[in-house]
């Protein structure tokens, strides 16, 4: 890629080794696990600034001194993330979700998963979701050792349970002695790995991964695809979020396009995921054409 | 101009109607709804140990950032009490008329300070692990009680620290005694009742300022003034005197706090062993605990929204 812009991220490019019994396992399509209805997500931002609808036109400095305290003052916006999703998905379904940086994705999860309060409509489902997100750093200024107590606690094993997997959840991360270290001491990739071993030592019904696996490397990749299709396999439903194509048509059958907090697709991913990289490029060429026109 | 190339939204909306069906026949049930109270506190119970897993990290994680580690768990309060110590028992004389202003202000300090942190830590029991939060499901009320209860883990070494002190300044002149006697064991049910009843004002606050953090901003004011309010570096029945006032006063639940801290330890004819203090001391904890559990669960379904 030449050329920055907000198609950075999404790369085209497959590596061979994520697709290494390539495409998502075939399993039987259960029966529903999950219905979300109408959702709506509105988020409460502080400390917002207020768009003039006329960024062009100065306003005079008379009326600047007198309305700069104003934007100080009580910054409240709204931001309306999802606005009216639905869709139903099955046990034994892998579901990718796409869409630009911005559109809703990470926060349709959240909220898929119950931590996020609807604003209108509803979730429904059977089972406790768990959430994989990028960001679900435990505690970072304790030690991996302690983030996987905590982490196996707070997603509802027991100590004993934490314990006796211990050495598995190491196992499986990769990162061998850094566990003892701060957590603050660790590469991004790391702190991924330990998350992903973390997150997964306890076999959801529902499965929800948000870029968790982007700074993986490619054996890691091909771990995770494991457990994954392990998921799966025992009749789970995966929700992955992922800017890499090729890894959403590695591992999902389905694909839901989330464009600007509404649903402008959901279908068998070769389709969608066709009809995105369409898109994408047709963005990329859009600009290419007007910086040409500016230059 | 973004827009150009997408599909128009797809309106997938089930009906009513169809939507019942579907989560009636396959036993779905609605997220993020506040369970019943009684399932809720079972789900806590389930969850003790994540609570004090959580609470001794924290404490940990708290001083990890200096030369001196953990010991500023004591030194902290033991600053706090030299502070006034100097400025208000020696230099103003807040404590004339008492037999040992020093250990009179010390236990006031370190208990009042506990209860003032735990109060700051239950404010952020939301905002400060909204990672925490937004990655895993889990009765919230974990978090106000994990909050105080690391609070509770570093102020037990401070208790040491404040019976030494208290007991040490009899040696300084002009200082009464402080007999180290059994009444001491006393000041151990009085710390656990200040730790419930902190619990409740946590939970209280934990909601209020979810809600709206602005609120955040006045916990400090408050705080001024309950420490004004419940005597910890003077004697209110020596200052206000005893009519309605400050019998009030001296009954507000802070104030009873510090009262059976003191009875427990010093030796202060104005503060004698009194056991309707403690019936006080029982009540207050209990009616926070309860009042601000229940505040709390009620709020359960907006927490984690900004
Ligand atoms: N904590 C938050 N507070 C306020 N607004 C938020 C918050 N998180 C996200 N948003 C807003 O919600 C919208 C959707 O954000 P979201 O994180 O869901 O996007 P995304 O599709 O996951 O993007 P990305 O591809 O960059 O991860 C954005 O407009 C963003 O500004
Ligand atoms: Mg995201």
């Amino acid at each position: 890629m030449t050329e920055r812009g907000a198609d950075d991220e999404i790369d085209f490019e497959i590596d061979p080794e994520d697709l290494e019994g390539s495409g998502p396992v075939v399993t039987e399509i259960g029966a529903p696990s999950l219905v979300v209805d109408d959702l709506h997500i509105t988020y409460r931002v502080f400390g917002g600034k207020k768009v003039s609808p006329t960024p062009e036109e100065k306003p005079s400095f008379a009326k600047r001194i007198l309305t700069s305290g104003r934007d100080q003052l009580g910054g409240v916006r709204e931001v309306k993330a999802v606005q009216g999703i639905s869709f139903v998905a099955h046990y034994g379904e892998s579901i990718g979700i796409v869409g630009i940086n911005g559109s809703g994705k990470s926060t349709l999860l959240r909220a898929v998963a119950g931590l996020i309060p609807p604003t209108q409509g509803a979730v429904y489902v059977s089972g406790e979701p768990s959430l994989l997100g990028v960001n679900a750093v435990l505690m970072s200024s304790l030690t991996g050792e302690r983030n996987i107590m905590i982490g196996g606690l707070a997603l509802g094993l027991t100590q004993r349970q934490v314990r006796e997997r211990f050495d598995e959840i190491v196992e499986f991360s990769g990162i061998g002695d850094a566990v003892y270290l701060p957590m603050k001491a660790y590469s991004s990739g790391m702190g991924a790995r330990l998350r992903f071993a973390i997150s997964s030592a306890a076999t959801p019904d529902i499965l929800m991964i948000d870029e968790a696996l982007a700074t993986g490397d490619a054996t890691f990749r091909q771990k995770s695809k494991e457990r994954i299709d392990g998921v799966r396999e025992n009749a789970g439903t995966v929700f992955l979020v992922s800017h890499s194509i090729a890894t959403v048509e590695a591992m999902c059958a389905r694909v839901l396009w989330v464009h600007k907090g509404r649903l402008v697709r959901d279908g068998p991913a070769d389709e969608v995921c066709e009809e995105y990289k369409q898109f994408v490029r047709q963005v990329r060429e859009r600009r290419k054409r007007d910086a040409r026109a500016k230059s | 101009m973004e827009d150009e190339g997408v599909p128009a939204p797809l309106d997938q909306r089930l009906s009513p109607q169809e939507r019942d069906a579907l989560v009636a026949e396959h036993g779905l049930t609605r997220m993020g709804v506040r369970p019943p109270l009684r399932k809720y506190v079972r789900q806590l119970w389930e969850r003790r140990a994540f609570i004090g897993v959580l609470a001794t990290s924290k404490s940990q994680a708290r001083n990890q950032n200096s030369y001196l580690g953990q010991l500023w768990a004591v030194l902290n309060p033991l600053l706090n009490a030299a502070v006034y110590v100097i400025m208000f028992g020696l230099i103003l004389q807040s404590t004339r008329g008492m037999s040992n202003g020093i250990a009179f202000i010390v236990v006031g300090t370190f208990m009042f300070r506990f209860f003032e942190q735990s109060v700051v830590a239950g404010s952020r029991s939301i905002s400060g692990n909204v990672n925490l939060v937004r990655s895993v499901h889990f009765p919230r009320a974990v978090l106000p009680i994990s909050q105080v209860l690391s609070e509770l883990t570093t102020l037990v070494p401070a208790l040491i620290v404040m019976g030494i002190i208290a007991f040490s300044s009899q040696y300084i002149p002009g200082q009464g005694p402080v007999p180290l006697d059994w009444s001491w064991i006393l000041v151990l049910p009085a710390v656990a009742l200040l730790w419930l009843f902190s619990t409740g004002c946590a939970f209280l606050v934990g909601r209020w300022v979810a809600i709206t953090p602005d609120l955040k901003n006045l916990i400090p004011f408050v705080m001024r003034f309950l420490m004004y309010g419940s005597g910890v570096l003077f004697s209110i029945t020596l200052r206000v005197g005893d009519g309605p006032f400050g019998v009030a006063l001296e009954h507000q639940p802070v104030a009873v706090y510090l009262y059976l801290a003191r009875a427990a330890i010093t030796d202060e004819p104005s503060i004698p062993p009194d056991v309707t203090m403690w019936w006080w001391g029982i009540g207050w904890a209990l009616a926070f605990l309860v009042v601000g559990f229940l505040v709390f669960w009620r709020g359960e379904e907006r927490y984690g929204r900004d």
